[in-house]
């Protein structure tokens, strides 16, 4: 597919995603309410959602698992997850992560 | 306001940088933060815009990392239901993970619903919010283009992605959930499409909901707290 159609169709998509789900509710008559059995489907979505992404973007490399000593993204992602998970400091998360994958990469 | 004004600043940066980073020209980075206005669904998708992934399953990942909007959307609902549909559907495009955050905190036990007030609080917060998200994430953008590819800025995405997904993991329902989910997307990573992707969410999800199912009395009750509960009390997000 064309790339510049590709992307236009893209961002129009996504654009409407955003729209969709935030105006969601405020669109819908009042009597329509979120029945109890999908909103706890909805609740754990966006979590498992972005675990995949993460997972397959770092645990991965040419479609293969790929979960090795030399992965220097996953060592970084450790070490942020650490910082993050301790201290809730973005900047001190994206740095140490930038730091370690630096680090290994220019040390081997 | 003002240090929540750094929080998005620092994270608008971020997502900027990795958008170039990522392969996006800036023109078409620039478009697509003026328009989908969602930074995690922005980051998440971008492996997936890089490999020319089949468009649905584009949409539907920015859609199940969205679903949390939908929620909020009902918590929110009462204070502009009273709106004409235009004013609705702009309010709905602002309430994003910080504006709702705040609007909730505030008026959470409010029991008069959509006066002046709230609404100017609420559209306060969103055009402060707006100014410092747009205007971060272009300077990230146009920063993004002048670093070299091998710097591993594309790590970035995934840095922020992280920021987002650990608030979100602090009961045991959602710590069982993402653990399968990882497993499973690690697993079928091979699978044609990226349909590995949807299989291991839908898996987690499934996981997820069966353990909460077994201790009915720990969750959270009522939109507004079942709201704060998914972004852990309202994080940078």
């Amino acid at each position: 597919m064309d790339s510049a159609l590709y992307l236009t169709a893209a961002i129009v998509g996504l654009t409407l995603v955003t729209i969709a789900t935030r105006s969601s509710f405020f669109m819908l008559p009042a009597r329509i309410e979120l029945p109890p059995n999908v909103e706890r489907g909805l609740r754990y979505a966006p979590a498992c959602a972005l675990t995949a992404i993460i997972t397959q973007g770092v645990l991965a490399r040419d479609h293969q698992p790929y979960m090795s000593v030399h992965n220097y993204q996953m060592w970084a992602i450790l070490a942020a997850a650490l910082v993050f998970a301790t201290t809730r400091n973005m900047i001190a998360m994206m740095v140490v992560g930038m730091a370690v994958f630096t680090a290994l990469r220019l040390s081997f | 306001m003002a240090p929540l004004s750094v929080a998005i600043a620092v994270w608008g940066l971020v997502t900027g940088v990795a958008m170039v980073n990522s392969g996006l020209s800036i023109t078409v980075a620039i478009v697509m933060t003026l328009t989908v206005f969602a930074g995690s669904a922005q980051l998440a998708v971008l492996p997936l815009l890089a490999t020319s992934a089949p468009l649905p399953i584009v949409w539907v990942t920015a859609l199940l990392v969205n679903l949390r909007f939908v929620i909020f959307a009902a918590a929110s609902r009462k204070s502009f239901v009273m709106l004409p549909w235009q004013q609705r559907m702009l309010a709905g495009y602002l309430n994003g993970d910080l504006g709702f955050a705040l609007f909730a905190r505030r008026f959470a036990d409010d029991p008069e619903r959509g006066n002046p007030v709230q609404w100017g609080y609420f559209y306060g917060g969103a055009v402060v919010n707006w100014v410092a998200w747009m205007g971060s994430s272009i300077v990230g953008i146009l920063l993004g283009g002048l670093a070299p590819t091998d710097w591993g800025l594309e790590l970035g995405a995934y840095l922020a992605l992280l920021a987002v997904l650990i608030p979100m993991v602090h009961r045991l329902p959602v710590v069982a959930g993402v653990l399968v989910t990882g497993l499973i997307a690690v697993a079928t990573v091979h699978f044609p499409l990226r349909l590995g992707l949807l299989l291991a969410v839908l898996a987690g999800v499934g996981v997820a909901v069966g353990v909460e199912s077994q201790r009915p009395g720990d969750q959270p009750h009522g939109a507004v707290a079942v709201a704060a509960d998914i972004t852990g009390e309202g994080e940078v997000a």
